[in-house]
């Protein structure tokens, strides 16, 4: 009897934990984020798409991370020196900060990183094209020499986008031109990978040995706490099911939602409003390699004079409140922002387009217009900018393809004159893709080497914006690119979550009100 | 009937073998590539060649298509370019959502199109048919993704019965992630429901002018005994092969509804996959459908027998 009264009660105690560690598990807090879709492999080095990006700067970090203002603030460093006028770059790391794998990130991770993003990463050879040796001088001290010096090397590696990831050692060692492999989805970020559902959702749990920095978090700079202990995201391809889904209590945050829907959901007590800091802004790139737009200035006004841009943005992102017809290339308030050339950003003029294209000698020659539907605005801004250069007489023949296709097809010189894209906000003007003479559109003329060269190697920030006034004004000169105007994509989440990151989507420092 | 089994596993091994050839060439021969897609904006050629050649891209594709199909022959479908796993634990994670969503469209199709394509029969040429009929028609008209979207609204945001999107395994969640699925799988009934219940009319009003029929009515066999025994059973013949391809076409071809529940199914799947051209995926869930579309065939086809024993299987 005595026996089966213990049996009993370490039963009855058993039953009680298992009750206890129950109610703590399901008390574990889970934020839900409903994404645009499924994500590409997370190696966030090696791709440039957001949705990555979003699920990656929770598990990877930088030496650097980008504060509210767009500046440079150190995160896995801690402090830099530059010598030898700007060619040699001496980061300190911090010490103690653990990998999720539990081993100390030191100097041999970052060197191996830093090669590995050198040579296959997406932004890599934007900094590393130019550097002669990456060395470990030190347990937690990294050392990159430069061939000439890079006034904006910082900017260059202070995002996970296409950006320099810090990964152990072994991983981007081994890893080479293929993505690494979900099981090596290791960094130093406050949560670590946990699994990856097709479908369904990819998540991430709060890193136990996080050590953050101490200054307070700013943008994507500062401390990062993990509050939610674990977070999913979630691909909800259909942007209304996205807003019901918050309206609902199905997901607490949702991202890209539709501009015809602005108004009302600002108004709605379900949902808080989030619109981005940072605009995106439409680029229609003229061929510079070949066809008829090749070298042929004059044309390329031609069609710019004939544009209205407030049209095509009014058509494609709805609210006034979500776009601004803005001819510099950076907008307002920031230290790039620049009045240089923008006269000629819309002059919605057909006669005097008419009068350039004749001076081009241009006869009515079918203008190729290389447009994906994935993105509707792309499709709607080509439509608008389609029928107002038939006024012009401008003829543009709209050749309408998926995304897949398109980027494969941009490729080719011979298929397209223009092709449709945006571009992310840019903290500097070397991140701009038109300023890169191999992305497509190819721009390379004598004046854009000159003053390339000499951004890239101005270490003073005066210069620097003087170089890229220069830049601007030829960018309305040349036409290498034409600017729709700026965008303010905007997401949803519920009205109980706090610490929302101006930034963009990054739920470390967020919490429930 | 076994010999007839056998003869149909012949003929399904060649027309899956034909299959598998059309899916690869028509893949490869749409333009776009998944290196472009998964390195993004800013690769450049040097990268995307050599990823192209780790991935085995830059093969010849005959010797990509007998690669492929020699490790088809040992059950492996391959490997996800985009989800780095396994294409076999692709499709069966999404074979869940689809098989389970297909099941619980078909009850509602059976429970809401048949029983009253047989009123609609038995009440032939009168107002309520009249009624009945039209309302076939409108369910037929409306596009499921704004019935999916209302339902939603409706039944989810204001009133919060059931979730407005997603699917938990029932593997892991238990049964009651089956409420994921009532509004998705009522969406799809719908037009479903509304073919169902015309064709039961139809077949009905056909069946019901045989002769053994008035000779059944004639004896003086009740009414009911005369529908359900002597019309019903008879006019199920055409419905059980519409059955078959509903249901066939719901595991496959859900994925306007998928997409607007925010399912993890195998038409969202594919058509991803396509976006994407993760090329493995998109073959191996093809392979796998046409598979399906074979068998379900096969099944239909045994069930006439069973359902009248006059039908011969040569």
């Amino acid at each position: 009897m005595r026996c089966d009264l213990s049996a009993l009660m370490r039963g009855a105690v058993g039953i009680a934990t298992a009750l206890f560690l129950n109610a703590q598990a399901s008390a574990a807090t889970l934020l839900r984020e409903a994404t645009i879709g499924e994500p590409p492999p997370l190696d966030v080095m090696l791709t440039t798409a957001d949705v990555a990006s979003v699920i990656g700067r929770h598990i990877f970090e930088t030496l650097y991370a980008l504060d509210s203002t767009y500046t440079p603030r150190p995160l896995l460093a801690e402090s830099e020196r530059e010598e030898d006028g700007g060619k040699t770059i001496v980061i300190k790391l911090r010490e103690g900060v653990p990998f999720h794998n539990g081993k100390e990130m030191t100097a041999k991770d970052v060197v191996a990183s830093m090669t590995r993003w050198g040579n296959v990463g997406a932004r890599g050879k934007l900094l590393m094209a130019a550097a002669t040796s990456v060395e470990a001088t030190g347990k937690y001290e990294v050392t990159l020499k430069l061939s000439a010096p890079n006034g904006a090397w910082k900017t260059l590696i202070a995002d996970v986008n296409g950006g320099l990831a810090i990964y152990p050692e072994e991983i981007a060692a081994n890893a080479g031109n293929k993505p690494i492999e979900q099981k090596d989805y290791i960094g130093t970020g406050p949560y670590k990978f946990v699994e990856w559902r097709p479908n369904r959702y990819v998540e991430v749990e709060k890193f136990d040995g996080y050590k953050p920095v101490k200054e307070k978090g700013d943008g994507f700079a500062g401390a990062r706490t993990a509050i939610f202990d674990k977070i999913r995201f979630i691909p909800v391809p259909d942007v209304g099911t996205r807003v019901s889904g918050v309206q609902a209590g199905d997901y607490d945050y949702a991202e890209m939602i539709s501009g015809d829907l602005y108004e009302s959901l600002s108004k709605d007590p379900s949902v808080q409003v989030q619109r981005t800091n940072a605009p995106i802004f439409g680029l229609f790139f003229m061929n510079s390699k070949q066809g008829i737009l090749k070298d042929n200035y004059k044309l390329r006004r031609a069609i710019q004079t004939a544009l209205d841009k407030s049209q095509a943005l009014r058509v494609a992102f709805g609210s006034k409140e979500l776009w601004n017809a803005e001819g510099s290339i950076f907008p307002k308030g920031t230290p790039w922002y620049s009045a240089e050339g923008v006269s000629s950003y819309s002059p919605h003029d057909p006669k005097k387009a008419k009068e350039l294209a004749k001076e081009a000698d241009y006869t009515g020659t079918p203008i190729r217009l290389l447009v994906s539907t994935n993105y509707q605005a792309h499709y709607d801004e080509a439509a608008v900018f389609t029928r107002q250069l038939a006024d012009a007489g401008i003829n543009v023949q709209m050749m309408v393809v998926d995304w897949a296709t398109l980027l494969k097809m941009r490729g080719q010189p011979e298929q397209w004159d223009i092709f449709v894209t945006h571009h992310s906000f840019s903290p500097d003007p070397l991140l701009l893709t038109f300023l890169n003479a191999s992305y497509p559109g190819w721009w390379d003329s004598p004046e854009i080497s000159s003053l390339r060269a000499e951004l890239i190697k101005s270490t003073d920030p005066v210069a620097r914006k003087a170089t890229w006034d220069k830049i601007q004004s030829l960018i309305y000169d040349q036409v290498p690119v034409m600017k729709v105007g700026d965008a303010y994509t905007y997401d949803i989440a519920s009205p109980k979550l706090k610490g929302l990151n101006p930034n963009g989507p990054a739920f470390w420092n967020v919490s429930t009100k | 009937m076994w010999s007839y089994s056998l003869k149909r596993a012949a003929t399904t091994t060649v027309t899956l073998l034909a299959a598998s050839v059309i899916i690869f060439a028509f893949i490869h021969i749409v333009p776009g590539d998944p290196i472009y897609v998964l390195l993004g904006d800013t690769a450049t050629p040097d990268q995307i060649d050599a990823l192209r050649h780790q991935l085995g891209l830059d093969q010849p594709i005959i010797l990509q298509y007998l690669t492929w199909i020699g490790h088809v022959t040992e059950g492996n479908l391959g490997r996800s370019i985009f989800f780095q796993a396994p294409v076999l634990s692709v499709i069966a994670d999404g074979a869940e959502t689809s098989a389970l969503l297909a099941t619980m469209t078909m009850i509602w199709v059976t429970l809401i199109g048949v029983p009253i394509g047989m009123i609609a029969a038995v009440r032939h040429g009168t107002w309520l048919d009249q009624g009945l009929s039209g309302a076939a028609m409108l369910m037929a008209s409306i596009p499921t993704f704004w019935v999916g979207l209302y339902l939603i609204l409706i039944f989810a945001a204001w009133l919060g019965w059931f979730p407005s999107s997603g699917y938990p395994s029932i593997f892991e969640g238990g049964i009651v992630n089956l409420r994921y699925l009532v509004l998705p799988s009522l969406a799809l009934a719908a037009p479903n429901a509304a073919l169902i219940l015309r064709l039961t009319r139809a077949s009905m009003l056909d069946v019901s002018r045989e002769d053994y029929v008035r000779t059944a009515r004639a004896k003086g066999i009740r009414p009911w005994q005369v529908v359900s025994r002597h019309i019903l059973r008879n006019a199920l013949l055409a419905v059980v092969s519409a059955f078959g391809f509903t249901f066939a076409a719901l595991l496959s071809e859900a994925v306007v509804t998928e997409t607007v529940f925010a399912l993890p199914g195998i038409g969202r799947l594919v058509v991803q996959s396509i976006l994407r051209r993760d090329y493995p995926v998109i073959q191996g869930v093809i392979l796998v459908i046409v598979v399906v579309y074979l068998l379900i065939n096969l099944i239909v086809d045994l069930s006439y027998r069973l359902l009248d024993p006059r039908v011969e299987l040569q």
